[in-house]
């Protein structure tokens, strides 16, 4: 069974081998890398039905790379939430595949663009897997370098410019995470997640001082907003957005984004909830980490969601449009995180925000990746995404427009899609945190979302009426939409359909991907710690 | 030595910072370098670092000899991975730098057309 937790990240090594050494023959090339990204979502099945969600599931199972017992090696660990991303990047890694393959011109798929493709996929993986922090950023990095080659992809100016200042970037968080990773091994005297959860939960036994961990997990929240793009790190987003191949944006916002979520909620839950570091900077203070996040998570949410809505709102192109709504999407989902943060860890309301984070991560990747998806499909019909010069789409490619449409509608939030809940859930859990803890941070939050939504609104039926209602344009009228494209869409509009009519199971895998976040005695157990308490 | 070391992680950082802070490309990817490079020295210092002695060497000194106490392998190995890393990075960095150039005739940042 612990052979399943790293078969996902086999599939996708092995699948960017493959087609890498398949450069030379176009086809096979595009036939293996459809082949591996369906044996992706196989292994990821095969793996989240065993572990978690089938009738004989344990929950959780972990798996030691090369045999090094627990502490010592490098520990792959799958359990709910690692499940419940790597599902989302399964769902969003196949139809981007797809769309590839009918979307990007011969030439540019030839060598490169499949391999790349595979490996960001891996480093995605790799991220939700690991249980060791180095090997965290490990995986961000391989998921980075192959970021900035995408962004490059199409060699333009603004290409090149937009993949230079990304990189200058992530290389300066690169060095900020080194600093916080070294920092926290000097400190706890591990690299192991379980074993600095349970290091940290009881300082005294293990003889730690564990006052720098605060700050340093300071640097680490810090690096993985930038990765998350959350405001005030998010003007690299609508650059690096517009410039890389569309299906590769669709996994930037569906997959990468989502990789500094995961991260912000795998360290400050499942790792240092527990341990009792008393905060005490000017203006805060706090009995744990949590305590420092919450308000800061808190203001770079909300912060995001009025900045990336209206940022989207004033925008005159598809993407630039879809990339703004990006941010103020990731703020939706950082809101009920910190709403979490602040709960007290005894009541109910933690395990609920975090799932309703995590039901609004699953809507956004299906959601934005169906709409950056549909804006190249019509992109490639009409040679152009400025609004001003579409128009009448809804009449000259209704199966198209459709699609977009359902993908717009859950944006806004209307059931039965799958929007509506991820919306709904925020809002009851920030309507929670109010309740729980009455005062003006929390309150901001609720009418910083409330803002979001309407925005959301404004900037979709702007996108709709803009775009696709209306009068054909010259540009529309003589457009050929590629049916293959339109497939796909069709497909990720019915998954997005589905999720919100079938809700309820998805619910239940989303909670006990919560509840796996917040069981950090749970984690450490299937780690399975054999070594390293005499230290 | 962990004042020295300190005195050599901030000179990094600060040199490193000032020339990612510049317009010419090419002190830009000098910069992405040095903040790697002061990260590197950051992460051997974790390792705790102590005066060199002859009892220290990892090398044994006599045949048969006890085993002396050695450094943290650990974060050695950290910071070969990192140095991996980073040599790919700065790579990158200076072909992205030269195609920029390429684009926009020119290394300064503030001449660019995007």
């Amino acid at each position: 069974m612990s052979g399943l937790v790293i078969a996902p990240l086999l599939a996708a090594v092995t699948t960017a081998v493959l087609t890498l050494a398949l450069g030379r023959r176009p086809r096979i090339q595009r036939a293996a890398s459809v082949a591996g990204s369906v044996a992706y979502v196989g292994t990821v099945s095969a793996a989240v039905w065993t572990v978690v969600l089938g009738p004989a599931a344990t929950g959780a199972a972990a798996y030691q790379v090369g045999d090094w017992p627990a502490p010592f090696g490098i520990t792959l660990v799958l359990d709910g939430l690692s499940a419940f991303m790597l599902t989302i990047a399964a769902g969003v890694g196949v139809a981007s595949i797809l769309f590839s393959v009918r979307y990007v011109t011969a030439e540019n798929q030839r060598v490169y663009y499949h391999p790349l493709f595979h490996m960001l996929l891996a480093g995605a993986t790799g991220a939700f897997l690991t249980g060791d922090l180095f090997n965290l950023f490990v995986w961000f990095e391989v998921m980075l370098i192959v970021s900035y080659v995408f962004v490059a992809f199409y060699g333009t100016d603004h290409a090149t410019a937009a993949s230079f200042r990304y990189l200058v970037m992530n290389v300066f968080g690169s060095a900020l995470m080194l600093v916080a990773v070294g920092g926290l091994y000097a400190t706890t005297g591990t690299l192991n997640m379980a074993d600095m959860a349970r290091r940290l939960a009881a300082p005294d036994a293990y003889g730690i001082d564990p006052a720098p961990v605060v700050g340093l997990s300071a640097l680490l929240l810090a690096v993985f907003a930038l990765k998350a793009g959350l405001v005030p790190f998010q003007f690299w987003v609508p650059a690096a957005y517009t410039a890389a191949p569309s299906p590769v944006t669709a996994m930037f916002a569906g997959v990468t984004k989502k990789v500094g979520v995961y991260a912000i909620v795998r360290l400050y839950f499942t790792v240092l909830a527990a341990a009792s570091v008393p905060v005490d900077v000017p203006g805060l203070t706090a009995a744990s980490p949590l305590g420092f996040l919450a308000p800061v998570l808190g203001a770079m949410g909300v912060a995001s969601v009025v900045v990336g809505g209206f940022g989207a709102v004033g925008r005159d192109r598809l993407g630039a449009v879809f990339a703004y709504s990006s941010i103020g999407q990731v703020g939706f989902i950082a809101v009920p995180v910190a709403v979490a943060a602040a709960a007290p860890p005894a009541g109910t309301l933690r395990g609920v925000a975090i799932a309703a984070a995590l039901v609004f991560a699953l809507h956004h990747a299906l959601a934005k990746g169906l709409l950056f998806l549909s804006a190249a499909a019509v992109e490639d019909a009409t040679k152009t995404d400025r609004l001003a010069d579409l128009g009448g789409f809804a009449g000259h490619s209704p199966v198209l427009s459709g699609a977009v449409f359902v993908g717009l509608l859950s944006l806004i939030g209307l059931p039965p899609l799958s929007g509506f809940f991820g919306k709904f859930l925020a809002l009851d859990a920030a309507v929670r945190g109010v309740a729980s803890a009455p005062g003006p941070s929390s309150t901001l939050a609720l009418v910083a979302l409330l803002l979001g939504a309407v925005l959301t609104i404004l900037y979709a039926t702007r996108v709709w009426v803009g775009g696709f209602w209306g009068r054909e344009t010259t540009a529309v009228e003589v457009a050929t939409v590629e049916s293959g494209q339109v497939a796909v869409l069709v497909a990720l509009a019915v998954a997005v359909v589905l999720v919100g009519v079938g809700f309820d199971p998805i619910y239940r895998f989303a909670e006990t991907a919560a509840a796996a976040a917040l069981d950090s005695e749970g984690y450490v157990d299937v780690v399975g710690l054999s070594g390293g308490d005499g230290a | 030595m962990s004042v020295a070391l300190a005195v050599a992680v901030g000179g990094l950082f600060a040199v490193g910072t000032f020339l990612l802070l510049q317009r010419d490309l090419v002190r830009v990817v000098l910069g992405v370098a040095v903040v790697s490079q002061a990260t590197f020295v950051y992460l051997i210092a974790m390792g705790g670092i102590d005066e060199g002695a002859g009892d220290l060497v990892p090398v044994l000194e006599v045949h048969g000899g006890g085993v002396p106490e050695v450094a943290d392998p650990v974060v050695q190995a950290l910071v070969l991975t990192a140095i991996v890393i980073s040599l790919g990075t700065t790579a990158l960095a200076l072909v992205l730098s030269y195609r920029a150039y390429e684009e926009n005739e020119s290394m300064d940042v503030t001449e660019w057309k995007t």
